[in-house]
């Protein structure tokens, strides 16, 4: 009964943010929309009235009253005369239906100017670059984490602690600024943005030349959070060491590793589980400006050049469906969490 | 609960290293944002947007600060305004000359002549340079123009003839090869025409190879006049340096120290705005939440899940597009999205002060629910809430910085260190290795940051009851 309460409202939570974004995107979505069938719809009737010369020896005032009856047919056949409410609801349906349109000036790698082909083509590479760079940045920051915890207070505890005071008040973005400035300008070691090189090497050397290009972005983003995952990973550590069954393991003479990684680590996963989560919700949208500096073809990248040349269509497109993966993706973890902790079950 | 008294925080607090240096970087900033507009002056906040003021300015584009003549091994020449020697051998005839001594290594960014006149309309003036270097060779005529206008501005570096007749001077002493070289392959317009002005006279000259030519310039200036009521109020001739200011300039020719100086002003409006206010929401809601209890409280706890779950960057950016862009705006957009941070622990906090026995005893003798929080449980949670202000406020500069970063002047539209960036971005300065323009903005963005955190995480251990051990 408890993990099915506990699912059921978190679900529930998922799908009021889903539709609140939902809601917004069709507000946005539809005031572009329709002003965009309106000039069209305009600049139609001008062709069918106004220059048509059949219509030539008409007053004005007739003119526009056939204008008007066109504009009448038109504005029903795209269902403008239609009530708000309805008129937003149906782009909420296109917007879950991930109907975005076609975007005004930016194309997909093969032509195609699908908001939904643009932004599934850019995807893969975010999930790339952001998987990897995470999964090195939680085996360094457990590793350092519980280096640190074993020996609280040392001068190794005290240099991470005071990185990752640093650390967390600096811009991923902006570290990676510098780091372009350093080892792309200066010392020439990394290329400075992009995702392969042009053009593309052949064969395997194209997986490397793949690598080489994500070597500074992936490294920008572990140097910036792996010091505030350790100092999580110590600060959960060292409270579950000072817990009663640790000093029992202790004295029953268990060995010190063992201790640490049978019994500690374990206690403490769970709610390791959680603020990792947390952070890497947090970190995601210094990701996403990360991704822009380092012109990595991405979502992004796509943020950054669809509203640098105002493509509204893929903005909207980009907002709900980022939204879209990163509720999916804390329900998902949620529910890892409610599976690794029995006592959120009764929590609620 | 809260026994220290104002003395004891502070004297607590002085124990915290780390307290302190946030202290000092607190009131540097606080310090740079009061004084602004001493700093530097009110039009470059705000007029940082506009091209015409900054055109009028005279300053070099693009040029690293000047202190980086107290390292490496070559000196870089220095802005400077010279003053004029102004003759008139006949009634239509002003003759100008300016004397500038050039000690540097690496030329000046451009020479500037601003001519400030009454000119009648119809009427026209004539204006005349020639440049006499210290080996005694003249560049004659580097500027010819007529000109109806009352203010004229004369860019030795952009102008449409004074490159080509610099050239000119330059290339009689480049072999006949290099000569034809230069000219199929139009290089003229990569090349610098101040290398010429001031190198020494040899091979190599146009491409700035042989080296600086060190000693006193004569700019000498004539100007002509139609007719006598045509007068000259005023001439000036500016050396825009190779080097600039404090900070440098960005490549719209704009002073960054002005930028970043006025950036801290808004940094800590934003910053501290969106602290206060989301703190305060959070302290009456958190309260109310943990004083009530039963539904309202599972309501309230709901609500607060529901908000702190919401992707912050994607809905920011398009509700930016949403509201017209302003500080007040940002603030507002980024309040709502945290102040759902701060309740989870003042809820906790309140729900140990509700069970106390003098809430007991006031809530039994009638006091409304309003009146046992405002009195009884606020004031008691109260000092605490400065740390909880002083965490949030790294999260609020962070964000807006994004924001501003991405967006440009959908963001904010006054100057703030995420839209500098942004305009780094845009120019890619990092790729052309303008450090200045990349370095400070960010530089500062992470100690407004730090400096929060730092006191933050030791106003936590003075006053947070559950550290006081």
């Amino acid at each position: 009964m408890g993990l099915a309460k506990y699912a059921t409202y978190r679900v529930v939570n998922a799908l009021v943010i889903l539709f609140l974004v939902l809601l917004i995107t069709a507000v946005i979505m539809n005031q572009y929309v329709e002003d965009t069938i309106k000039t069209e719809i305009e600049s139609i009737i001008q062709q069918e009235v106004y220059r048509n010369p059949q219509y030539a020896q008409l007053s004005p005032e007739e003119k526009e009253q056939i204008a008007q009856v066109r504009r009448d047919f038109y504005y029903t056949k795209y269902g403008l005369n239609q009530p708000y409410i309805v008129r937003v609801l149906y782009r909420a349906y296109d917007a879950l239906t991930f109907k975005f349109g076609r975007a005004v000036t930016l194309r997909s790698s093969t032509g195609s100017s699908l908001v939904v082909d643009i932004i599934l083509e850019a995807l893969p590479r975010t999930i790339l670059l952001f998987t990897t760079a995470t999964i090195i940045t939680i085996i360094i920051g457990i590793i350092l984490g519980m280096k640190s915890a074993v020996k609280v207070g040392s001068l190794f505890d005290r240099t991470i602690s005071t990185f990752a005071l640093f650390t967390y008040s600096l811009p991923m973005w902006w570290t990676g600024l510098l780091f372009i400035l350093y080892f792309s300008y200066m010392l020439n070691i990394f290329p400075s943005g992009g995702i392969v090189s042009t053009p593309p090497p052949e064969g395997f050397a194209y997986y490397l030349d793949v690598l080489w290009h994500m070597a500074l972005p992936t490294i920008t983003i572990v140097f910036v959070n792996f010091g505030g995952w350790s100092y999580m990973t110590r600060s959960i550590v060292t409270n579950v060491m000072t817990e009663d069954f640790v000093i029992t393991a202790k004295a029953k003479g268990v060995p010190e590793r063992s201790i640490l990684y049978g019994h500690v680590f374990r206690t403490a996963s769970p709610p390791l589980v959680t603020s990792m989560v947390l952070s890497l919700i947090y970190s995601l949208s210094g990701a996403i400006i990360t991704e822009a500096v380092f012109s990595w073809p991405g979502i992004g990248r796509l943020y950054w050049m669809a509203i640098s040349s105002g493509d509204m269509p893929v903005v909207l497109g980009l907002v709900y469906i980022t939204t879209f993966l990163y509720v999916f993706a804390v329900l998902i973890l949620d529910f890892i969490y409610g599976l690794l902790d029995p006592r959120v079950k009764v929590g609620v | 609960m809260y026994v220290l008294g104002w003395r004891g925080v502070i004297r607590e607090f002085m124990r915290y290293k780390g307290g302190i240096f946030g202290l000092i970087l607190l009131i540097f900033l606080v310090g740079l944002a009061i004084f602004a507009p001493v700093l530097s002056s009110t039009d470059v906040f705000y007029k940082w947007y506009e091209p015409t003021y900054w055109a009028a300015q005279n300053l070099p584009k693009g040029v690293p600060p000047e202190w980086i003549n107290m390292f490496g091994d070559k000196t870089y020449a220095t802005q400077a305004v010279l003053t004029p020697e102004i003759s008139q051998p006949s009634a239509l005839l002003y003759n100008i000359t300016f004397k500038y001594e050039y000690t540097a290594d690496i030329p000046p960014y451009d020479i500037i002549i601003d001519i400030f006149s009454n000119i009648t309309e119809g009427s026209q003036m004539v204006i005349f340079m020639d440049i006499i270097r210290p080996d005694g060779l003249r560049i004659y005529r580097v500027v010819d123009v007529q000109s109806d206008q009352s203010i004229v501005k004369i860019s030795l570096r952009s102008a449409v003839d004074a490159p080509k007749k610099i050239f000119v001077f330059g290339l009689q002493f480049e072999t006949e090869e290099t000569r034809r070289e230069i000219t199929e392959k139009g290089l003229l317009s990569v090349l610098n025409p101040m290398d010429v002005v001031f190198g020494v006279a040899e091979e190599g000259i146009v491409f700035g190879r042989s080296g600086p030519l060190n000693g006193e310039y004569i700019f000498n200036i004539i100007v002509y006049r139609l007719t006598e009521e045509n007068t000259l109020n005023d001439i000036k001739l500016t050396i825009a340096g190779s080097v600039y200011g404090i900070m440098g300039t960005d490549a719209l020719g704009r002073d960054l120290f002005g930028g970043i100086v006025w950036g801290s002003r808004i940094a800590l409006i934003i910053g501290l705005g969106v602290a206060i206010i989301s703190v305060a929401i959070a302290l009456v809601y958190g309260t109310l939440s943990a004083y009530v209890g039963g539904w309202t409280d599972e309501a309230l706890q709901r609500i607060q899940e529901f908000v702190i779950s919401i992707p912050v960057l994607p809905l920011l950016l398009i509700l930016a597009y949403v509201f017209t862009p302003s500080v007040w705006n940002l603030i507002f957009l980024l309040v709502i999205f945290s102040w759902p941070g701060p309740v989870k622990t003042i809820r906790s906090m309140a729900l140990q002060i509700r069970e106390q026995l003098y809430i007991t005893s006031a809530k039994a003798i009638g006091l409304s629910t309003w009146r046992v929080i405002s009195r009884y449980i606020l004031p008691q949670i109260l000092p605490y809430t400065f740390a909880l202000v002083a965490f949030s406020v790294p999260g609020a500069i962070l964000t807006e910085a994004g924001v501003s970063f991405l967006l440009g002047n959908q963001g904010a539209l006054e100057v703030t260190w995420g839209r500098i960036l942004n305009d780094a971005e845009k120019y890619s300065a990092v790729l052309t290795g303008m450090w200045w323009w990349v370095i400070p903005p960010g530089l500062m963005i992470s100690i407004a940051g730090l400096a929060f955190v730092l006191v933050g995480n030791a106003l936590d251990r003075v006053l947070n009851p559950r550290l006081l051990r």
